[in-house]
């Protein structure tokens, strides 16, 4: 009976609370400006305190060479001991993953990088989403983390088996038979997708990590939410914000709406948290042998 | 007689002098003694934790379940900083000292003004966040992120020694608010990239000599050992059985233990040591052989009271992989291991109360599903134990991740990957004789939760996965007040008491804040204390 209700409780919950974006917790995920913190080479060795009444910034001194003239491999130099300062605790001291942040030298957009000019942007507006937040990096403070970056990964590339992360060859473990039978029957998967529709072509689109990760957990899945007003009229939408005390949406014109929870009647549909009833239930072989039946999907 | 009217003139004017000499240096007193480390007054905060217990509970009843309803704004400060604060202010003579990474603040803690601010010039080493400052007399001591301990003058911010603590370039770099036991200001180092041991230190406050080292693991380089066992949080002190209370964090390799076979002593342990001498007197691993990242550094705080019909000095913590642990303090053993959330990487306990790691779940060249992630079920942010529920509440994460590890990740550092995948904030009160979960309070997706600290009011101050500050009653998990602000706590809350006026102060994001009643608030919930004393 107690589990009954535990399990009726997790449901409710699970319908209440539902986010665009999950996944990202991280608990320590690292910030630092970078506005503040001048690289190594700076001229000031000792403190500075200020005793006054107002909050007047005190940024140590320093000078950089001008970036016209800048030497690349200096540049990383430079953009290596910003990376170490900001960014290491959660990407690695190389870029290739550290605790929560992924590993650079595998991501997609800093292959299509040219320049900076995906990078920058990220550095910009942060992912707020996934524990990552926004950088106030000076232009040339950026383009030095982006020369560092890219040659992380160019040297990467020269030692490519003793990388961390994860290779596509590694998650083909699992047997497609075993994980067609799971899909269709104790995964209950096929309760909301079907391998000749939503998932036709899945592994086409996706595969390895990014693949596994999306069958696990598909953290851009999008809730609905239905708001009943005082009035009695009736509005619909994605869920776009909720917390114990406000709930928001976005309609179907894209036009965001809130009220104080306690105001309205709303409820949830949120057809991915049956991925978060999974995770107690999985073995580790039933993940493998589903995510070799999805390979299959292509 | 012109004689004796001088010498009783030069007697009077000596009398006056030696007495305003006294006042003047008892106005003087700034500072940070052992009895106020001991036994901290209503209007501080002189420690990291409040107090030594770590219970971070405060007895002030100003603020209280029928009022709180009016808490409000006293004041803001602006670092003006992208850092976020993680630290706990100090609270001395009516100065706060907090902190981000090369940053002290001295604060007004009546009005949120600055009274002066110290930036240290940028060094090497892990700028992931402070934690705070420690004091002793009128000094503060202040660990950058290149392994180097700073003691500052209290009064103007003035640096008047540096001492190097740990050596950033091996790898370490430094974090904590230093604790301060006696005479002895006690440093933990960080560092999970490197295989590196984790020590603690004691420092002599006033001249920056080592006083004694006690390691968590062999030198590197030992065959078949961890390195590892950083001493990243403020630990707990209990001053009757003179013993500081540490976590130590995970073994290095990370995420690969074939090269470390067997428990890694004293990795992802709660350990005692002689403040005076650096002598271990005993440890609890919480974690033997972590594969996971899960340090045991979370504050293991000391509770005097009944177990199961015993009094008992105890200590409690809420540790990062997923178990709520009750030791009896004066010697280590185990009296309650039990999870507080998913915890699917342990085949059960041990007859001493040590959970036994699955061996199945260790990072894999194909994967293994694990819960928690490796932030933990719990993390650096303070519990709080409240003595009239019985309850200890804390930030819960339950979690679930990926973990991997092949031969060509190797063994050095982290030596793997791992991937969280969904994961979600949960304010949990647990009942500390069974380990039964009383309330939990939702705080939304992704998990990164905030601090606690309870009041003798019946007062639980958090915060949400949304930037709200929460006020919780203790009993029941039910929100009494809430107030946006703007970024989630990543630090835990305190509060004191001034001019009869009680504070409670956190840090959101970049911005200190202070909440109090309004004044008319205040007037009247002290009135109705005093009528109902009499």
């Amino acid at each position: 009976m107690k589990k009954l209700q535990a399990i009726v409780f997790a449901v409710i919950l699970g319908t209440i609370f539902c986010q665009s974006r999950p996944a990202a917790m991280y608990a320590v995920a690292a910030q630092n400006s970078a506005t503040n913190k001048p690289s190594e080479n700076s001229a000031a060795q000792t403190g500075t305190t200020q005793s006054s009444g107002h909050t007047e910034e005190a940024h140590p001194s320093y000078s950089r060479p001008d970036s016209a003239s800048v030497d690349p491999s200096e540049q990383a130099k430079l953009g290596g001991a910003l990376f170490q300062q900001n960014c290491a605790f959660c990407h690695g001291r190389d870029a290739a993953g550290g605790e929560t942040g992924p590993d650079l030298m595998r991501s997609k957009l800093v292959a299509q990088d040219v320049a900076g000019d995906k990078i920058a942007e990220v550095l910009r507006q942060g992912r707020p989403e996934k524990g990552m937040p926004p950088f106030t990096f000076s232009a040339t403070e950026v383009a030095e983390l982006v020369a560092f970056i890219h040659e992380q990964r160019s040297q990467a590339k020269l030692h490519n088996g003793s990388r961390r992360g994860v290779d596509v060859a590694d998650l083909q473990t699992g047997n497609v038979a075993a994980g067609k039978q799971y899909f269709n029957g104790a995964g209950g998967c096929a309760f909301c997708h079907s391998p000749t529709g939503d998932l036709a072509g899945i592994a086409s689109r996706y595969e390895g990590l990014e693949l596994e990760e999306r069958m696990l957990y598909p953290d851009d899945a999008k809730s609905t939410v239905t708001v009943t007003l005082p009035s009695g009229k009736t509005l619909k939408g994605t869920l776009a914000y909720l917390d114990e005390f406000t709930v928001g949406l976005r309609d179907a014109n894209g036009m965001y709406h809130s009220w104080p929870v306690n105001s309205v009647r709303y409820s949830v549909a949120s057809p991915v948290e049956a991925h978060v009833a999974l995770f107690p239930k999985y073995t580790d072989a039933d993940i493998h042998n589903l995510m070799a039946y999805l390979q299959t999907l292509r | 007689m012109e004689m004796k009217f001088l010498k009783r003139a030069w007697f009077m004017a000596a009398s006056v002098w030696l007495a305003s000499v006294i006042l003047s240096s008892a106005l003087m007193a700034q500072g940070v003694d052992a009895s106020m480390l001991r036994n901290p007054p209503a209007d501080s905060w002189p420690t990291y934790h409040g107090d030594y217990s770590g219970r971070r509970h405060s007895r002030l009843t100003q603020i209280s379940r029928a009022n709180v309803g009016d808490l409000a704004l006293a004041w803001a400060f602006q670092t003006g900083q992208a850092s976020t604060l993680k630290s706990s202010p100090l609270l001395v003579n009516g100065i706060l000292y907090f902190t981000v990474p090369e940053n002290i603040w001295a604060v007004d803690a009546r009005s949120g003004h600055l009274i002066w601010h110290y930036t240290n010039p940028p060094t090497k080493g892990d700028h992931i966040g402070n934690r705070g400052v420690g004091m002793y007399k009128e000094w503060l001591y202040f660990l950058i992120p290149d392994g180097h301990l700073l003691c500052l003058d209290a009064r103007n911010g003035h640096v008047l020694w540096k001492v190097e603590v740990a050596d950033v370039n091996k790898g370490y770099w430094t974090t904590m608010a230093p604790l301060v036991v006696g005479d002895h200001v006690i440093i933990g180092v960080s560092g999970d990239f490197d295989n590196l041991p984790g020590y603690l230190r004691a420092i002599d406050p006033e001249t920056g000599k080592t006083q004694w080292q006690w390691d968590s693991t062999p030198p590197a380089g030992t065959p078949k050992t961890a390195t590892g066992g950083m001493t990243w949080m403020t630990g707990t002190y209990d001053p009757k059985l003179n013993l500081i209370y540490w976590g130590t964090g995970n073994p290095t390799p990370v995420l690969n233990g074939a090269t470390r076979p067997g428990d890694n002593l004293y990795t992802c342990s709660i350990v005692a040591v002689d403040p005076d001498t650096g002598k271990l007197a005993w440890a609890f691993q919480v974690s033997p052989h972590d594969t996971h990242d899960w340090d045991a550094v979370e504050i293991p705080v000391l509770v005097d009271g009944e177990f199961h019909g015993q009094p008992r000095k105890m200590l409690m913590q809420a540790s990062r992989n997923g178990y709520f642990v009750v030791v009896d303090r004066t010697n280590g053993k185990d009296l309650l291991s039990v999870p507080y959330g998913p915890v699917n990487w342990s085949l059960g306990i041990d007859k001493d109360g040590h959970p036994i790691p699955n061996p199945a779940k260790e990072p894999a060249p194909d994967g293994r599903l694990i819960a928690p992630d490796e932030g933990g079920l719990t993390n650096y942010r303070s519990p709080s134990f409240d003595p009239q529920t019985g309850l200890f509440i804390v930030d819960a994460h339950p979690s679930y991740s990926l973990y991997f590890a092949k031969a060509a990740d190797g063994n050095y550092g982290w030596a793997g990957a791992d991937y969280g995948l969904w994961g979600n904030g949960v304010i949990e009160a647990i009942d500390y004789k069974t380990g039964e979960i009383r309330w939990s309070h939702e705080g939304g997706r992704s998990g990164d939760g905030a601090g606690v600290l309870t009041t003798d009011s019946g007062l639980t101050f958090t915060g949400d996965e949304y930037g709200n500050m929460l006020a919780l009653d203790t009993r029941t998990g039910k929100t009494l007040w809430h107030a946006g602000t703007g970024a989630g706590m990543q630090s835990s809350p305190i509060t004191y008491e001034l001019d009869g006026r009680q504070y409670v102060v956190t840090g959101s994001g970049s911005v200190l804040f202070a909440w109090a009643l309004p004044l008319h608030s205040a007037e009247k919930s002290e009135a109705l204390k005093k009528t109902a004393s009499h």
